[in-house]
């Protein structure tokens, strides 16, 4: 098993003597953990996908009765398209009639370990992907609040000294309470752990164009540094009567570096540069453009790329269908800027995708155009999702559990993200996750 | 009738008992705004906006202005980032009314008090006179913009 072998061939290392370096905090740490790969990018696969139309590719055959299957997400699972009723590609001459062709030779299946029927508790979409990124079933805390448990972000920066601008949380929107899920209120973590939340259809989109194109940029020395300077004299004032402000602890050059970020985009929308799909018009797309940029640009050690548009399956299940669709070629198309467009982190990142929960075995009575009718979020079924990984030190075309045999559980994830980064031991010593187990425990 | 006779007597002494007067020292009474004004509450994003393009165009935002600013700094997880950029987009328009930096250096102590009255809503101690009027002689570049930056940054101003 490669994983073993992976052990293995870094017990020496582990046993070396570990360089102790300072934290932001200021304690002194030594890194426990031999790191599987330098990078994860885990993909929230959001917004409640069913098993039926994802990874049990039944099309329509288990959802409208109609006798059509076939797998709409190639580029993710191994499969032959749907050949009758093609609803879910881009419109041409009716919509949806066009596949998008695909675009990994080989399926992330076959490059990666494939977990077909996990559990996931929480099926709500704010609640899903905070178990999510806590590692925790969080049933007491209100839907407006920030965690109660730490975030995976949390960990990383707090027991590996990671910088902020090295972890992202790039989220389609600001809806379902989002931008509260980059840090948490436990109160050995916090927000100087937290990670740079960015939601780019906003900052980039019309409201952005608006309000945040224009902005100048200071000069460093002449200009922002006396500005600083007498910030830092006010807020001294301040601290010592009045409360301190949260803050993610980007220091003065991740600042500039990301305002600089946020200029340069504005300058490759207009010129159409930006990094997204060959196809990505729909919002996850434009999403995952944005997340290659913000991957190419800050070598994140860790980021979230969080995608929803399949949450449209309520009220419209072709614009689910075609959402499935074009978010399968959106993460194809991530995997793929990573390996031949990122040399810092190609060969040396694995990807986690994960659906925050599943749907309703049920249908409501809500019809569509193509007479479909949509599935909400809140039976039996909704708590089945699947669990895929790929990256160095990860068993490639290995696929566990199956329909009748459910192995693995949505709390897996955040040990398994924290034994890739190599610090497992630090997590499961603080003793506020569900779950010790990562999903490698479970193989 | 003893009670009767002893109540009227005691309010009959409480009615005509003398009031003393306030003592009044020989010094001029100055109403002063307190040390950080009691600012104990963090203000909304929209607040904070609002109170911004409001002391800096010295007119009102528009409501959807407002929102479409509200939603640019929620997409953005670093707030001082965020806040960063609307400032410098509010700085790159026409309208800012904010004096001219040849003001400012005219008379330095009085820019410096109506600065901290204008975003803080208070007076300024002694020792903040002290430290902006060596800021203003060390660094003779700095602009009435840059100032004002910086106020509409601190944390102070985050607070009312």
């Amino acid at each position: 098993m490669k994983r073993r072998n992976f052990l293995k061939n870094t017990a020496l290392s582990a046993a070396a003597i570990t360089v102790p370096f300072i934290l932001p905090s200021g304690r002194l740490f030594a890194a426990t953990g031999s790191r599987m790969a330098d990078h994860v990018v885990f993909v929230a696969f959001a917004g409640g996908v069913r098993q039926q139309e994802s990874i049990l590719q039944r099309y329509l055959d288990d959802s409208q009765d109609y006798p059509s299957v076939g797998n709409i997400m190639y580029n993710m699972f191994d499969g032959a398209p749907p050949t009758d009723k093609i609803v879910y590609g881009t419109d041409g001459i009716i919509s949806g009639d066009t596949p998008i062709p695909k675009l990994l030779s080989q399926t992330l299946q076959q490059q990666g370990t494939l977990f077909k029927e996990v559990n996931a508790s929480t099926v709500g979409h704010y609640a899903g992907v905070n178990t999510l990124l806590t590692g925790n079933y969080l049933y007491s805390q209100g839907l407006k609040m920030k965690p109660s448990m730490p975030t995976i972000f949390e960990y990383l920066r707090r027991h590996q000294g990671v910088k902020a601008t090295k972890t992202w949380f790039i989220g389609n929107g600001i809806g379902n309470s989002l931008p509260l899920l980059d840090y948490s209120l436990h109160p050995d973590y916090g927000s100087q752990f937290g990670a740079n939340f960015l939601a780019p259809t906003i900052t980039f989109g019309d409201d952005g164009e608006k309000h945040f194109k224009n902005a100048k940029i200071y000069h460093p020395e002449d200009e922002l540094d006396p500005m600083y300077k007498m910030k830092y004299f006010l807020d001294n004032v301040w601290y010592s009567q009045g409360k301190p402000l949260p803050n993610i602890g980007n220091t003065e050059e991740e600042k500039a570096e990301i305002k600089q970020f946020v200029k340069e985009m504005f300058l490759k929308k207009e010129n159409g540069t930006i990094a997204h799909p060959p196809v990505g018009d729909n919002r996850d797309g434009q999403t995952i453009g944005y997340a290659c940029e913000v991957l190419n640009r800050f070598k994140p050690t860790f980021s979230v790329v969080y995608l929803s548009s399949v949450d449209g399956c309520h009220s419209d299940f072709s614009g689910y269908l075609k959402s499935l669709h074009a978010t399968d070629h959106a993460v194809g198309h991530l995997w793929d800027y990573i390996q031949n467009n990122i040399p810092e982190m190609a060969g040396n990142t694995t990807l986690i995708v994960s659906p925050e929960h599943g749907r309703n075995l049920e249908s409501n009575n809500i019809v569509d155009a193509n007479a479909f009718t949509g599935f909400d979020h809140s039976d039996a079924n909704s708590r089945r999702i699947f669990n895929m990984m790929i990256g160095p030190g990860v068993d490639s075309n290995l696929t566990i559990g199956n329909e009748n045999n459910q192995i693995g559980d949505i709390v897996n994830i955040t040990p398994t993200i924290a034994e890739i980064l190599g610090f497992k031991n630090e997590m499961m010593s603080a003793g506020l996750t569900a779950s010790n187990n990562s999903l490698f425990d479970l193989i | 009738m003893k009670k009767i006779t002893l109540l009227f007597f005691c309010l009959s002494v409480l009615a005509t008992s003398c009031k003393k007067d306030d003592i009044i020292y020989d010094v001029n009474q100055v109403n002063a705004t307190s040390y950080n004004a009691n600012k104990n509450k963090l203000k909304t994003i929209s607040q904070y906006i609002s109170i911004l393009y409001a002391n800096l165009f010295q007119k009102a935002l528009s409501a959807n202005e407002l929102v479409e600013i509200t939603n640019c700094i929620e997409s953005i997880g670093d707030k001082e980032v965020a806040h960063e950029i609307i400032l410098s987009n509010f700085m790159n328009k026409s309208g800012v009314t904010i004096p001219s930096d040849s003001l400012m250096r005219t008379d330095v102590n009085a820019f410096i008090e109506q600065t901290y009255k204008r975003f803080y809503v208070r007076d300024l101690t002694e020792a903040e006179r002290e430290f902006f009027l060596n800021f203003f002689v060390s660094h003779p570049d700095v602009s009435v913009e840059m100032v004002y930056s910086a106020f509409s940054l601190s944390n102070e101003y985050q607070f009312y």
